[in-house]
């Protein structure tokens, strides 16, 4: 059985409102919580970038067990806000972990999913025999443009898996990936800020994609919404999620926990997976967890994972370490995103 | 351009002194920075002691004025040293959280 | 024996009109006049500078002033930071210690103000380790870090150190080639913006151009002609770490202390001859450490002595220091303050110091530090 051994994440301290950046534009701060359901997000500081955030939360992933370093034979970075266009950021981040040498490591990018698609490859990597640990790392420092809606959702964060074989703490019984060529977000070479197609983010592309991959999973495994005790969803907003998980019939008590959209905003292809995190926070040996990514361009990975008992000896903290923060105001966000 | 090579050769360096706790031996606040830390100022330098006896400065980041004397105890952190050029490579290095 | 016969500065300050170069000559020129020689007359010139071949590309400078002075004679430069111009007339006494009847040049020159405040710190920054540099420390924040060290070990407030340049721009206010020639009070320099914490910009020397020249001899018949002649008793060099972090004590400059203890056993005199002082004060702090270092006053009393303000004219004290004005208020060309520093003492010990003559002196010390105190350069001088 292929599965997680350990994880680790990273939020950055500083938060800014969602009125804060409301009032510079005008608007009016209880409507956009109402249609975003974000109050705040997390920001990284100016001298944070992808590399930085996946370097905490992978440290932090092999922390709490003692392995052999020399096998982690695969180490893959998924960002949409790499540190380089060429130039492995998966290397800096292993070289800095003293893993040496002989790992494949590759950069992924598929907007949000980038990390949960190199989790299935991943994955078969450890089947085939070739490596007995994989590292995979999810991190951005999320850009959106001022005045734009991506504004007040865009935000930071990073969380690491290592897969492999024995002393999991989640089993991957199966999973399914869902593609299609999809123009609903995206960002040139050489531009700064990601595009969208506003209202086509959603029911032709977050809806269309997440809900196919999970009838696609829930098929082959002969599992239904109601087999799982959690669900978790990649967070776009504090509203996607919830109407998704609804039209797949999941009820509002299986979601809430995984929400972190709502105070941590939405750090990209960290997203889903901090919601994994804080889900874990709660999670009982023996429960099954829906994890349903979604990749603008675009594309969907699902997951069925399992709790095993290891979870009550090496659960992390994340409430508490979420509640450190530090709220800013919008020129100090502006200068930590280097926008001014 | 800072020397890409020079920075592979200090990146070998930095990755003894990561995650190290350590002590605030010597600290100050630089407020007129070069040209490379203009991004960053104000900011303040610490010296630390390490838990290995080595000794080693860096920024200290995510702090309070008043968490800024001696004796204080840190970890040592990966961040970005230097405004890198629009081109050049990105030097990663040492900075100091407060534990 | 060695004698210095002739000094000449020029002005320290912003020199928009004038080049590095031009300085050398301008300072070269004045000092030739001086003690009536003719360049075919110098056998050797020691040249100090520190952030020509940083800031502007230009090096091979004993090939440049060979140009000036339109000679084929030996021509060397020194570089150890601040104290280029201390080490420079460290080679050039030591030159001559080892080469009878010669007449040697030493100048010490810096343009610093054609470029921006960022690039001349950065330059400046290359005194200071790698590992410095990266953490981005400046060079004040180095001093800064020993300040600090120094007030919470023994006690004092910046407020202390604001009196060191009180007493530096008064005397700055008497010496017409200074940078500033206005005094200060103690409220001026608490009230200055924050450089480095906890220095100041009233705490901190400028960023200033000017050239100084002294000429040298051991030739008897030039001795015996000079109208200024003071005899260089001992000058002495020691270093230590370029890191900060690698010396043993944060609160004293250690090479400061070698080569100060090692001037006063050659020059076989004790603290008390010493009447009058050029010491380092690129930050205040910097002249509370030398004065200790130096054996003038115990560690840790620093802070308190400087109140007393015995080292400043006119106030009956027993040792005077700093009468240029110091680094603070004269000015700091880097590579050209060794040198005026002696010049200084040659000035006060041939009664030709003006408004800011001391009485009655026979031996005078000046004092030079490259970086955080990498490299220390004391020479005794005397009438």
């Amino acid at each position: 059985m292929i599965g997680i051994v350990s994880y680790g994440f990273y939020i950055p301290k500083y938060r800014i409102k969602t009125e804060e950046i409301a009032k510079v534009w005008g608007k009016n701060p209880e409507d956009v919580k109402k249609s975003l359901l974000i109050e705040e997000k997390a920001v990284a500081g100016i001298d944070e970038d992808s590399l930085t955030m996946a370097f905490e939360s992978a440290s932090s992933a092999l922390s709490d067990i003692k392995i052999d370093k020399s096998k982690i034979k695969v180490v893959l970075f998924g960002s949409e806000t790499h540190p380089y266009a060429v130039n492995p950021a998966s290397t800096i981040l292993a070289e800095f972990l003293s893993i040496e040498k002989n790992y494949l490591a590759y950069d992924t990018e598929f907007a949000c999913k980038a990390a949960t698609g190199a989790l299935i490859s991943a994955s078969g990597l450890i089947k085939s025999g070739y490596s007995d640990y994989a590292l995979i790392t999810a991190s951005d420092k999320g850009m959106g443009k001022t005045h734009d809606v991506l504004e007040y959702t865009a935000a930071s964060g990073s969380v690491s898996l290592l897969l492999g074989k024995d002393n999991l703490l989640l089993e991957i019984i199966d999973f399914e990936s869902f593609s299609s060529d999809t123009p609903d977000f995206w960002r040139r070479e050489g531009i700064r800020y990601p595009s969208h197609g506003g209202r086509f983010t959603g029911k032709p592309s977050y809806f269309y994609h997440i809900e196919e991959a999970s009838k696609s999973l829930f098929k082959k495994t002969g599992l239904a919404a109601k087999d799982f005790s959690f669900a978790v969803f990649h967070m776009p907003n504090g509203k996607f999620p919830v109407q998704v998980a609804k039209s797949l019939g999941f009820s509002m008590a299986q979601i809430k926990d995984s929400l972190t959209v709502n105070y941590l905003g939405n750090s990209y292809t960290a997203s889903a997976l901090i919601g994994l995190t804080a889900v874990l926070e709660k999670a009982k040996p023996g429960d099954l967890i829906y994890l349903c990514s979604y990749g603008s361009g675009a594309g969907s990975d699902s997951f069925v994972l399992r709790v095993t008992k290891n979870i009550l000896k090496r659960r992390k903290e994340f409430t508490k370490v979420i509640g450190d923060k530090k709220y800013i105001d919008y020129p100090t966000y502006l200068k930590f995103m280097e926008i001014i | 351009m800072i020397s890409p090579i020079k920075i592979w050769r200090r990146q070998k360096e930095i990755r003894k002194i990561l995650g190290k706790k350590g002590k605030i031996l010597a600290w100050t606040k630089i407020y007129t920075p070069g040209t490379d830390f203009k991004k960053y100022a104000p900011y303040p330098v610490v010296l630390v002691e390490l838990e290995n006896n080595e000794k080693a400065y860096g920024q200290l980041v995510d702090y309070r004025d008043e968490d800024l004397k001696t004796g204080r105890e840190v970890v040592s952190i990966l961040r970005k040293v230097r405004e890198p050029s629009i081109d050049g490579v990105i030097t990663y290095g040492v900075k100091f959280k407060l534990l | 024996m060695n004698f210095i016969i002739g000094y000449h500065t020029t002005q320290f300050g912003e020199l928009w009109e004038k080049s590095l170069f031009d300085l050398v000559e301008e300072a070269i020129n004045g000092v030739l006049k001086q003690t009536s020689l003719s360049s075919r007359q110098i056998d050797a010139v020691f040249f100090g500078n520190m952030l020509a071949g940083v800031l502007e590309n230009n090096l091979h400078s004993p090939s440049k002033v060979s140009e000036i002075l339109k000679v084929n004679i030996p021509i060397f430069r020194a570089e150890a930071a601040c104290a280029s111009g201390g080490a420079a007339f460290n080679l050039a006494k030591t030159y001559l210690d080892s080469n009878s009847n010669k007449n040697v040049l030493v100048v010490g020159a810096e343009k610093m103000t054609d470029y921006s405040p960022e690039e001349t710190i950065t330059g400046l920054s290359a005194a200071s380790s790698g590992e410095e540099q990266e953490a981005g420390l400046t060079f004040p924040g180095l001093y800064a870090m020993m300040a600090n060290f120094y007030l919470e070990k023994y006690h004092f407030t910046e407020e202390n150190l604001a009196y060191v340049s009180v007493k530096n721009h008064y005397h700055g206010s008497l010496n017409d080639k200074a940078h500033f020639r206005k005094k200060i009070s103690v409220e001026d320099v608490l009230k200055s913006p924050y450089v480095a914490y906890p220095l100041k910009v009233l705490d901190s020397s400028p960023i200033s151009d000017g050239a100084s020249a002294l000429i040298l001899t051991n030739r008897h018949d030039l001795i015996k002609k000079q109208r200024n002649l003071v005899s260089v008793l001992a000058s002495e060099v020691a270093t230590d770490t370029i890191s900060l972090k690698e010396r043993k004590k944060f609160d004293e400059i250690l090479a400061t202390k070698i080569a100060g203890d090692a001037a006063f056993k050659k020059a076989k005199i004790n603290r008390r001859d010493i009447k009058v002082a050029e010491v380092h004060d690129c930050f205040s702090i910097a002249e509370i450490l030398a004065m200790e270092d130096l054996g003038f006053w115990e560690k840790g009393e620093g802070g308190n002595r400087i109140k007393e303000l015995l080292t400043m004219c006119e106030n009956g004290g027993n040792l005077i220091v700093n009468t240029s004005g110091g680094l603070k208020a004269a000015g700091h060309p880097v590579g050209a303050t060794g040198i005026k520093q002696i010049g200084e003492i040659f000035l006060q010990l041939t009664g030709q110091a003006e408004k800011r003559q001391v009485n009655n002196v026979r031996y005078g010390l000046a004092h030079n530090v490259g970086g955080s105190g990498g490299t220390a350069v004391v020479t005794i001088l005397s009438i």
